[in-house]
């Protein structure tokens, strides 16, 4: 027979004892949490209950709890589907080039503003690269058309000064990626840039100040002082970064590519939208959502685990 | 000959000045304590030397060469910060090698000085630990093993033991003290906490509002404080003060204060019928066995007994007056008053206005004090 005050029950019981007496003494936090657990359920944990419509055959009329089970079926259709291959190729291709090219420049941008001496340059130029981030993504994507404009471009303008026929960038698919991702770093690398700026004026300045006794360079402070300092910093939004790797930017996407580009253009998610919202396979578009989803799960733990080990900074 | 020589040294932000021309020669391989209350040029000076902060006027050379316009790294001074200054990401050795690989030494040398230098300072055991997993002393001595390595020709310690708990400051003011008598090297320390200035300094330079109120060894200053501010700051707990009145007594000068009395040196200073400003030590009191006995009387308030001695909180005459009294070989007395005498030579007589010390009242310091 077991007890029925054992030690366990009674630790449940100190530890509910202990929330309600920290929930008494604290509940001014608790109500300011409030909005955000509320946030929470209503658009992340609640909407989860649709994920189950990936192993139904979905239909509206009936409802998600109405719809037969079809297991994976959805999934086997998905990875039979030579679009959708191509789609997660295209994801992970440009993703990969994104992390690469992408994630070093705010890291790159914060050092060299960091070391800006003339407070009035360094501010204005702030501003020119933290600008592209509050432009609308159609406006940037306009902006992308007509600098690559084969009529007017600038950049065909320019090459045409060298004598190069105009290259009609945005319907050549071996072109998309470099503009696509140059686009992406040109409109968030400096935005991205304030976290490392703020971790920086985190480190001491008797660091510095030690290092100048030293008789260290500016280059070797930058080298040996403040990329260190900041690199906690940069694991973090590399392990971020790695669990949204899948979610290459839709709507620039949607708005640079064309059926001619597919080829090199067309990812998962631009892929869920024509199956799903078009084409109205909701069940198809939520099976590879989910896929999605738990590929960038698997990442973020690894990514995270294998920092923990090697670096002792991790997000959890 | 000179380690450091500051000539006039002046520092302005703006409009506002911080140090107002400071003189001071420190010897080769004297250690020398620049103390006073925050806020008091002292860092800034140190700084200044250092090479942190511009010198707004005045000149400062080191080893004879005039340093003003020269960079730190070309000083050959080595300074020791109040939050140790160690990197994070580095371990224990290469936080102690960093200067040596900042200046492209060859490994072979940088790996003998640290292992010597980590010897030194007993952290053989911790070179691969990282600052995080180090004691406050423990970074204290590696933040030294830092400043010994290179062996530069002046070291500079900005309020070095201020972080540390009461116990391991003394320990690691030993330390220091050590390190000092072992290396010899010319060392320029600031504190703020007199009792690390007492113990650490061949001399101590006790700095007030930017400028320096006065220079000498520990003892020499607090037995011959030169004015009220120095005599206020050195010492704990600090001089007794109060005024009174210069009459004339049958065997010389007494000082009178509230129809009390107490004789006073014979100093050709002195003006019968004049103010001054006395001071009295608390450690230079001689309590009566008898309470009523003749002598200067205080209304007690508090016993504070610190094991081998006791504060006795007590009042003159409604201002605050304290004594320090051994505890050994005679228990502080419960009594509400106390009474007490002074040798006169021990008394300190300052101008009640501009608060200096009258000349001629000179205490010689012990040889071996000095």
């Amino acid at each position: 027979m077991s007890d029925a005050t054992g030690p366990n029950q009674e630790n449940g019981e100190g530890l509910v004892a202990h929330l309600i007496d920290h929930f008494k003494k604290e509940w001014q936090l608790y109500v300011m949490l409030l909005p955000t657990i509320a946030w929470l359920v209503v658009f992340l944990y609640k909407p989860m209950y649709g994920l189950q419509i990936a192993f139904k055959d979905y239909s509206i009329f009936r409802g998600i709890s109405g719809s037969p089970w079809v297991g994976f079926e959805h999934f086997e259709t998905l990875f039979q589907s030579e679009q959708f291959i191509r789609a997660l190729k295209n994801t992970v291709i440009i993703s990969f080039y994104t992390l690469i090219f992408g994630f070093p420049v705010p890291i790159f941008l914060a050092l060299m503003f960091n070391e800006v001496l003339n407070r009035w340059f360094k501010k204005t130029s702030q501003t020119i690269v933290y600008l592209p981030h509050f432009i609308s993504s159609v406006i940037i994507a306009g902006i992308v058309m007509t600098a690559f404009s084969p009529s007017a471009g600038i950049i065909n303008t320019f090459l045409g000064w060298f004598g190069v026929e105009p290259i009609y960038f945005l319907t050549k698919p071996e072109w998309f990626r470099p503009i696509f991702i140059g686009t992406g770093i040109w409109q968030e690398a400096g935005f991205q840039s304030i976290v490392y700026l703020a971790a920086i004026a985190g480190v001491s300045p008797t660091l510095y100040e030690s290092a100048v006794v030293d008789g260290a360079s500016r280059w070797q402070m930058m080298w040996k002082i403040t990329l260190p300092s900041i690199l906690p910093t940069i694991i973090i939004m590399l392990i971020i970064r790695i669990g949204n790797i899948l979610e290459v930017s839709f709507e620039m996407i949607i708005l640079l590519y064309q059926p001619a580009t597919y080829e090199t253009a067309d990812v998962v998610n631009t892929f869920i939208y024509r199956q799903g919202i078009q084409g109205g396979q909701y069940d198809l578009a939520a099976a590879a959502g989910l896929f999605n989803a738990v590929v960038a799960f698997v990442l973020v733990i690894s990514a995270n685990t294998i920092s923990k080990r090697f670096s002792r900074t991790s997000l959890w | 000959m000179p380690g450091v020589r500051l000539d006039g040294i002046v520092k302005k932000y703006g409009a506002v000045q911080v140090v107002h021309g400071i003189d001071l020669v420190v010897e080769e391989g004297e250690f020398v304590v620049l103390v006073g209350p925050s806020g008091c040029g002292k860092s800034t000076t140190l700084r200044m030397i250092a090479g942190l902060e511009d010198i707004s006027g005045g000149s400062l050379t080191i080893d004879e060469r005039v340093m003003n316009s020269v960079a730190p790294k070309d000083r050959d001074v080595a300074m020791v910060f109040q939050n140790y200054a160690l990197y994070p990401h580095l371990n224990v050795a290469d936080n102690i090698a960093f200067g040596l690989r900042i200046r492209k030494e060859s490994k072979d040398k940088i790996a003998s000085a640290v292992e010597e230098v980590a010897g030194i300072l007993g952290l053989t055991p911790y070179l691969e630990r990282r600052p995080a997993d180090l004691s406050g002393g423990q970074r204290q001595r590696v933040a030294m093993g830092r400043a010994i390595v290179r062996r530069p020709k002046v070291f500079l310690f900005d309020e070095p033991l201020s972080n540390l708990d009461a116990k391991l400051r003394t320990q690691m003011r030993a330390e220091i003290k050590r390190l000092h008598n072992r290396l010899g090297a010319t060392s320029i320390y600031v504190t703020h906490d007199q009792v690390e200035a007492m113990t650490l300094a061949d001399r101590i330079v006790v700095m007030h509002d930017g400028r320096i109120e006065q220079i000498g060894s520990p003892m020499d200053l607090f037995l011959n404080p030169a004015n009220t501010f120095v005599a206020g700051f050195l010492g704990s707990p600090p001089m007794n003060m109060f005024t009174a009145t210069v009459v004339a007594g049958p065997n010389g000068p007494v000082a009178e204060f509230h129809g009390q009395s107490l004789e006073l040196p014979n100093l050709d200073a002195l003006e019968i019928g004049s103010e001054i400003t006395l001071g009295v030590r608390p450690e230079f009191v001689q309590l009566n066995d008898d309470p009523n006995a003749p002598g200067v009387k205080v209304d007690v308030d508090l016993v504070e007994t610190l094991g081998s001695e006791a504060l006795i909180h007590a009042t003159l005459n409604g201002s605050p007056f304290v004594i320090r009294t051994e505890t050994i070989s005679r228990a502080p007395s419960n009594a509400a008053q106390q009474s007490f005498t002074i040798a006169p030579e021990l008394l300190r007589i300052f101008d009640v206005e501009t608060g200096v010390a009258l000349p001629g009242q000179e205490v010689a310091v012990p040889e071996n004090a000095a």
